[in-house]
């Protein structure tokens, strides 16, 4: 059941897993869905993991049930409410035809007792479809409904009042403000960041060293001696450099924002900057390039331990890197050019590296990478070659 | 929901207003006997709702409050070599030295699982562990059984207990552990929902207070530059205290003087911006 649901969510980019589906088909085998409110709540508190995807979910929603409503008939007047849909719908033919999914030809041969019949065969056959068939009113014609023109409001057909129609629900769209970045999460570059981790004795001695404690006793002839220890946590510092100014960056946003996704989430300290092409006295907190700037010389109160991660295509006009005014910037120009800030960073932080969006292929075609893979250790962007990248700033010296 | 006998049917408890659609979300995951992964700003009564379901089902509840540097067979149990260390040294209790058993405590997901009733087990604040942490448990949850190594006996559960997980973070859990939860979030109540919830705490508040006292807060939530936004809960004390208040006068909130501003701003950068914006708000 549902199965195009399923995949029109998938399409619409809402990381839906086979698992959860056949999930959501035991909730509704259970008895525990009664109606198409219902439904709605189940299947996005069983499918959607993230209130980011509950826009998406309700819109999809609203597409694909858009003017159906799953009837309930028990102790409803399905008579009345069939009449006064039809009266609603009367006005719209059109949409009627496709509902029903008749001709509109063969609509206006039918007279008002016949659609109702019509109708009610329909719905009979939405209530077995309830239980393992796969035709809907509304979605049993193959074209959906439009957004605009065919009832705003979704239309109930039958059921008891629960307050509002999942439908309506839906098309509010109360998620929208969750909505706004959505990367497409890959759990592989999680896996591979993983492995960038420093173990290090942090906290109170709180925990008993078992070998040294036995060590001790004995040498203490029998008389306990307990050792303690601190236990180990990771300790890692990151800091992420991101070009994410110009139209050369921007093929590679997602795979970026997935990076830094999962960068965020895997260590705890991590400090984000952002540059345009490449870097001269400034660097910036804040994604716009304007309110937080932090000058590269300060960066060397930082622990030179930490380790430095660039991401940037290193394309640009070979002056850029190698004048001393090739900033655009005007307030830029301090005098050195931008090679030298590069290396002063290598300096700093002495295991550092460089993730290139663009194909390593393509790596000889422009000279600047080549400048600046001399300066940095220059890995693709992939998950290969991040995987290469942590075992470069893992290794030791 | 016809197949289940009502007692097992969250319908909200007395001190919480729960809304149809968190009900139904409720009753799904205990049915379908999956944790419940529940997200959403800071007072949105996240904590609230575990305590709201434990009273409801009168289930016994037990809080697993996460901390960064929480092991997960800390939550599951404990085997106390201290103490038998001690015991066999001094020999002055009544504990079996040579029996390892009795020297295993239960942590409260061990707990969960050896109680004789069915229990609500809240996680609270998953996201301050680390993603190890997440995964590794969810699987205990999964299996509901784990092992205890040291006396090389599996604890399987006697009743499985109804999960319910909150997390504050906007960041994404694992993919294995949402796959394994159902997820919720809950979104700031709406002014009309938040009338509820103080009318549930507060019978006989004067519905004009009221109706102010909405008001304001949802201008003063709307405050430029603040780092944390006073919540329900400020909001109740925030109440109670104007309530208190024998010289407080509801027209003064509509002239802009606010009492109390230090009950819903808990951050002194906090509170100087809405002292310095609330007396815009006067007219």
């Amino acid at each position: 059941m549902f199965v195009n649901f399923f995949y029109t969510l998938r399409e619409s980019g809402v990381p839906v897993s086979p698992t959860s589906f056949l999930r959501l088909q035991k909730a509704l085998g259970g008895g525990l869905v009664t109606s198409l409110n219902d439904f709605y709540t189940a299947a996005r508190t069983i499918l959607v993991k993230s209130e980011r995807y509950f826009d998406i979910y309700d819109r999809v929603f609203a597409h694909h049930f858009h003017g159906a409503e799953l009837p309930d008939f028990r102790g409803v007047d399905l008579d009345t409410a069939a009449r006064e849909l039809l009266d609603e719908w009367l006005k719209n033919p059109d949409a009627l035809a496709e509902a029903l999914g008749i001709s509109r030809e063969k609509l206006q041969t039918m007279s008002p007792e016949e659609l109702i019949k019509y109708f009610m065969d329909r719905l009979k056959e939405q209530n077995e479809a309830h239980h393992g068939g796969s035709r809907w009113i509304g979605t049993g014609g193959t074209s959906p409904v439009g957004h605009s023109g065919f009832h705003p409001g979704g239309m109930r057909v039958g059921g008891r009042s629960m307050g509002k129609s999942a439908i309506k629900v839906a098309l509010d769209r109360r998620y929208k403000d969750y909505s706004m970045e959505g990367p497409l999460t890959e759990a592989q570059m999680g896996e591979a960041l993983k492995r960038l981790r420093k173990m290090v004795p942090v906290g109170p001695k709180d925990r008993v060293n078992v070998e040294d404690t036995i060590r001790a006793t004995t040498k203490n002839a029998g008389e306990i001696e307990i050792v303690f220890e601190r236990s180990l946590r990771d300790r890692l510092k990151v800091i992420l450099m991101i070009d994410n100014g110009g139209w050369s960056m921007d093929p590679y946003v997602d795979v970026v924002q997935t990076l830094f996704n999962y960068a965020r989430s895997q260590f705890k300290d991590v400090k984000t900057f952002y540059y345009h092409n490449t870097i001269y006295d400034f660097v910036w907190e804040d994604p716009p390039r304007r309110y937080k700037p932090q000058k590269v010389e300060d960066l060397a109160s930082r622990d030179p331990e930490t380790r430095l991660i660039i991401v940037g295509d290193a394309s640009m006009a070979p002056y850029e890197l190698m004048a001393t005014d090739g900033s655009i910037h005007i307030e830029e120009r301090s005098g050195l050019p931008s090679i030298d800030r590069l290396h002063l960073l290598t300096k700093l932080f002495h295991r550092s590296v460089w993730l290139n969006p663009t194909p390593s292929r393509l790596w000889p075609m422009t000279r600047t990478i080549g400048i600046v893979a001399n300066i940095f250790q220059m890995f693709e962007l992939t998950l290969e070659g991040l995987d290469n990248a942590v075992t470069f700033l893992m290794r030791r010296n | 929901m016809h197949d289940q006998s009502n007692e097992s049917v969250f319908s909200g408890a007395s001190k919480y207003v729960l809304d149809e659609e968190l009900a139904k979300i409720v009753n799904i995951s205990i049915a379908l006997e999956m944790p419940l992964l529940l997200k959403g700003e800071p007072g949105t009564g996240k904590t609230m709702l575990a305590h709201a379901i434990a009273e409801s089902l009168k289930m016994p509840l037990l809080i697993l409050n996460v901390k960064s540097s929480l092991k997960l067979i800390d939550a599951l149990y404990q085997y106390d070599t201290l103490t038998r260390l001690n015991d066999s040294r001094f020999g002055d209790s009544k504990r079996d030295v040579s029996n390892i058993e009795e020297y295993i405590r239960m942590g409260k997901i061990g707990q969960s699982f050896v109680t004789d009733t069915k229990v609500v087990l809240l996680i609270d604040e998953i996201d301050k562990a680390d993603t190890d942490f997440q995964d590794d448990m969810l699987d205990v949850l999964d299996q509901m059984e784990f092992d205890i190594m040291e006396i090389d006996k599996t604890t399987k559960a006697r009743n499985r207990p109804v999960i319910i997980i909150t997390s504050n973070a906007k960041k994404d859990l694992s993919d294995p552990f949402l796959g394994r939860c159902t997820f919720h979030h809950i979104a700031f109540p709406e002014p009309d929902m938040m009338r509820q919830i103080v009318r549930v705490h507060f019978q006989d508040l004067d519905k004009d207070l009221m109706d102010v006292c909405i008001k304001v807060f949802y201008k003063l939530r709307e405050f430029q530059g603040i780092e944390k936004k006073p919540a329900t809960r400020e909001l109740l004390n925030w109440v109670r205290a104007l309530m208190q208040d024998p010289d407080f006068r509801s027209k003064d909130l509509m002239l802009g003087k606010i009492p109390f501003l230090g009950i819903l701003f808990k951050k002194s950068s906090d509170y100087q911006h809405a002292v310095q914006q609330s007396r815009r708000l006067r007219g």
